[in-house]
């Protein structure tokens, strides 16, 4: 039994049908304390299985120790998608609402096109220096992959961004040192954060308030 | 958990130019859309958060007929998006710029691209109301929440309070009594407003305490987070102190008409005037759903609004084009 519809199913094998290019998955698992790794394991593969433009690797974070440094992966799971400027990071289940995040994700780097408006374009030619964005959602929170999307496709474009979803419930060390009790909340290079279901320009706008 | 794609947003090849433009994708908006493109008018409906509308922020809807058993909100609003899909509804999800509804050529502009339609349909819907006193701005998202079910689980084990007791509040605290340990109520008026099977079914819940006639004063915290919410008794003028690191607030609706300010009529809540017709004050615009002046804001009036609006868009698009082709 998987765990994806069988309608649902068919329609992503006709949209990575179209994909142009390959993109390629890595999941870093751990044995210990990850109750969701077995079921993102799980969702990938079937993912994987769809099409064979979708490389997934999955890798033990605690025996892969160079790998993981390399991708910057700091817990479990942890699903990065590779992308040409930077990585997207899905730190926990891609579950819920958030599964539209990573399938639009695989479609925009598979197709190279990634639909991004003009505001976004502008802003990310404007950014010069390193910076963190952290995503906290839950995965039945509706607004949430808006704020999702907008920070992976900044780092689809911009030099030097780094942008994690990260599950709220999975990682309750990381959601009360960033006093997390409502999501989208969006970190910002550790310091400043605003809720982050915005349209683009106020997105931006909150982005440079906290840099 | 589940894996559902019926929010999904695929990119379509976006034309410039439509029959009809449909602003929001909620349960009035694809409503409209899935009678529109049966009556073949080339169809897009833009909607900048997420499809299915407000309903997915309910976590189970019990009166859509039908569903004997409920619907999840998630899923009914899913079915509904993919309902409008299967039509080939075109969907964008830019946000608005500016919108130009005078005229015979209607213009949608996102900033980036413009959009031009025979005929629009404002399925824009409501968003929370704000309950604007001190402390509300700094402990949003620090305690105080409009979203139930985004934001339930972190109050898990603790009292929380509920401002409002109309459906939605009593709704969603059925499902947050599902996480919180207990559900203090502070409502303006003296009793209960929502419906009567919700208000029984609360009133017999052990841990649920209410506050009737007592208007919500302050938030109170220690900058990071909210710890107390101040009452006050309307009829003794008494000030309470509710301690409380969580606070969901049902206190009403507004209407998402900003960008239509002196274009079209509205009422003096800022609805848009329009009778069962869903036709506005501006030819060639039509209004469905919450956004309409109307008695009662349901999904089933939602969807009824929609079939009229799609079905006098199409009468209006054929006048205009000198009959039906």
């Amino acid at each position: 039994m998987g765990l994806l519809e069988k309608q649902d199913k068919i329609f992503l094998q006709e949209e990575f049908n179209k994909l142009a290019n390959e993109v390629k998955i890595n999941l870093f698992m751990s044995e210990n304390d990850c109750i969701y790794c077995k079921d993102t394991k799980s969702i990938l593969e079937e993912i994987a299985e769809i099409s064979d433009k979708i490389k997934l690797s999955v890798f033990d974070m605690d025996k892969n120790k160079d790998i993981a440094n390399k991708f910057k992966v700091e817990r479990t799971p942890a699903t990065i998608l590779e992308g040409e400027k930077n990585n997207l990071v899905f730190y926990g289940i891609p579950a819920g609402y958030e599964f539209s995040s990573l399938i639009e994700d695989i479609i925009d780097l598979g197709n190279n096109d990634f639909d991004i408006s003009e505001e976004l374009k502008k802003f990310a030619e404007t950014l010069d220096k390193d910076m963190n964005i952290k995503i906290f959602v839950t995965t039945s929170c509706p607004h949430c992959p808006k704020a999702v999307r907008t920070a992976h496709k900044l780092a689809m474009i911009a030099p030097n961004v780094r942008a994690e979803m990260i599950e709220a419930q999975e990682f309750p060390d990381l959601s009360s040192r960033y006093n997390v009790s409502a999501v989208p909340r969006v970190v910002i290079n550790e310091n400043t954060y605003f809720e982050g279901a915005l349209p683009d320009q106020q997105y931006i706008e909150k982005i440079k308030e906290a840099i | 958990m589940g894996f559902s794609l019926g929010a999904l947003k695929t990119k379509g090849k976006i034309k410039n130019s439509y029959d009809l433009i449909i602003i929001g994708g909620g349960p009035a908006g694809l409503t409209s859309a899935i009678y529109a493109r049966r009556s073949g008018l080339d169809t897009l409906v833009i909607e900048q958060m997420i499809t299915g509308g407000n309903i997915v922020s309910t976590e189970m809807v019990d009166n859509w007929p039908g569903d004997f058993n409920g619907v999840t909100g998630e899923e009914l609003g899913n079915r509904m998006t993919k309902h409008a899909k299967r039509f080939g509804t075109d969907f964008l999800d830019e946000d608005i710029k500016s919108i130009e509804l005078k005229g015979t050529i209607k213009v949608v502009n996102s900033g980036n691209r413009e959009y031009t339609a025979k005929a629009i349909i404002i399925a824009t819907g409501t968003h929370p109301k704000s309950i604007n006193v001190p402390g509300e701005k700094i402990y949003k998202g620090h305690g105080i929440s409009y979203c139930a079910t985004c934001d339930a689980p972190f109050f898990k084990g603790k009292d929380i309070v509920v401002i409002g007791a109309g459906n939605s509040a009593i709704e969603e605290s059925l499902y947050l009594l599902n996480f919180a340990k207990s559900i203090t109520f502070v409502q303006d008026l003296p009793f209960i407003t929502a419906d009567k099977i919700v208000a029984d079914e609360i009133k017999g819940k052990q841990n649920v305490k209410f506050y009737f006639e007592h208007l919500v004063k302050e938030f109170k915290g220690n900058n990071d987070k909210l710890t107390s919410i101040i009452a006050e008794d309307r009829k003794t003028g008494e000030l309470k102190e509710i301690n409380s690191e969580g606070c969901f607030v049902y206190i009403g609706l507004i209407p998402n008409t900003k960008l239509l300010a002196n274009q079209i009529k509205l009422n003096k809540y800022g609805y848009i005037d329009a009778g069962e017709d869903t036709a506005t004050s501006e030819k060639g615009v039509f209004v469905a759903g919450d956004v309409r002046e109307k008695l009662l804001r349901q999904i089933v009036t939602a969807v009824s609004d929609g079939a009229v609006a799609a079905f006098q868009a199409k009468k209006y698009i054929d006048s205009i084009a000198g009959g039906n082709k």
